[in-house]
């Protein structure tokens, strides 16, 4: 006897992720899956962007920090008086929607217009689950070489933006940018491309302003 | 190693289909369609297939792969061609205007249970 099933491996946590989407909208909340490298600067990133020159007064925000042991990022985001849930994976990769679903239950989804999920650091396992955001927003750190984009494929052919961080340490690398713009453009030709130096805020205004338009478009 | 995620994923996946199908039975077959985009490596997810299917309805099923490749899609000439790496220049024209399409699926295909 043969089942011809033709459903995705993955399915039980896109109808999870589905639900999640369903719930963010009816809740007025637009999420966004921040995903990158261990030390790309995702929480960095953050930082600036929830700062005056980035969103503040502008989109009230709240994070799930998804990592697989301790609650460093969560206590950064804390110090920011921005509303935070940790998950702890527990050794796992990555997150799925699932730990979302069980996550925003520990948050006051009535004061939140912005709901941005920092993944797990890694380039691979993120890109396979849809955790019901609106946005992926892929991070690339100038230190870890123009060639991630040809190497790691799927999670930047799935993201909505591509956010070249640390530009500021560019004179010490040989990271092309016009190498890692034409890779994503191939892999993603409608994904918004920024480049920051978050330490110093440089870029941090325009990405903060895409967010928001991306906000108010839905 | 998130084919483990993904191995549990699909065995699960697969005794709810057969289920859903009133059927019963060890499985022989399992066909899958993993492709090269999608992060998944077809031995990994073997790997943690062979250690998670013991006690289950999979336990002896043959696992086959298949490996859709990725397409690329020339704006200038409008030609779409399976690649194998991810050439930047479209084969028929030599434009550099092209987008990398597929080769991100990951599909449970069929599956096949012994004639009881």
């Amino acid at each position: 006897m043969k089942i011809v099933a033709a459903k995705k491996i993955l399915k039980a946590n896109e109808q999870l992720a589905a639900e999640n989407r369903e719930k963010f909208d009816a809740a007025g909340i637009f999420g966004v899956n921040l995903v990158g490298s261990p030390g790309s600067g995702k929480t960095t990133l953050l930082e600036a962007l929830f700062s005056r020159q980035g969103l503040a007064g502008r989109a009230a925000p709240a994070v799930i920090e998804g990592d697989i042991a301790g609650s460093i990022d969560a206590q950064r985001m804390d110090a920011l008086g921005v509303p935070v849930v940790q998950i702890n994976t527990e050794g796992a990769c990555h997150l799925d929607a699932s730990m979302i679903a069980a996550a925003v239950l520990n948050l006051d989804l009535q004061a939140v217009r912005l709901l941005v999920i920092e993944n797990v650091g890694n380039l691979v396992c993120t890109a396979g689950f849809d955790l019901g955001e609106r946005l992926r927003v892929v991070l690339l750190s100038v230190t870890e070489g123009d060639d991630k984009l040809v190497k790691y494929p799927a999670i930047f052919q799935g993201s909505h933006a591509l956010v070249v961080t640390k530009i500021d340490l560019l004179p010490h690398t040989n990271f092309r940018v016009q190498r890692a713009v034409e890779d994503m453009k191939r892999l993603a030709p409608a994904a918004a491309i920024f480049q920051v130096a978050a330490l110093r805020g440089e870029g941090i205004p325009a990405l903060a302003d895409w967010l928001v338009q991306r906000m108010e478009a839905r | 190693m998130h084919e483990v995620a993904i191995a549990d994923a699909l065995i699960e996946q697969v005794q709810s289909e057969v289920h859903r199908a009133g059927a019963s039975g060890k499985v022989t077959r399992v066909a899958l369609a993993i492709g090269r985009l999608s992060g998944v490596n077809p031995d990994s997810l073997r790997f943690a297939l062979d250690l998670l299917v013991k006690g289950t309805a999979l336990e002896s099923a043959r696992i086959d792969v298949a490996e859709p490749k990725a397409l690329c899609c020339c704006a200038a000439c409008g030609s779409r061609m399976e690649i194998e790496d991810l050439e930047a220049r479209c084969r028929q024209c030599g434009s550099s205007d092209v987008a990398i399409e597929g080769g991100r699926e990951l599909l449970l295909e069929s599956i096949e249970l012994e004639e009881c």
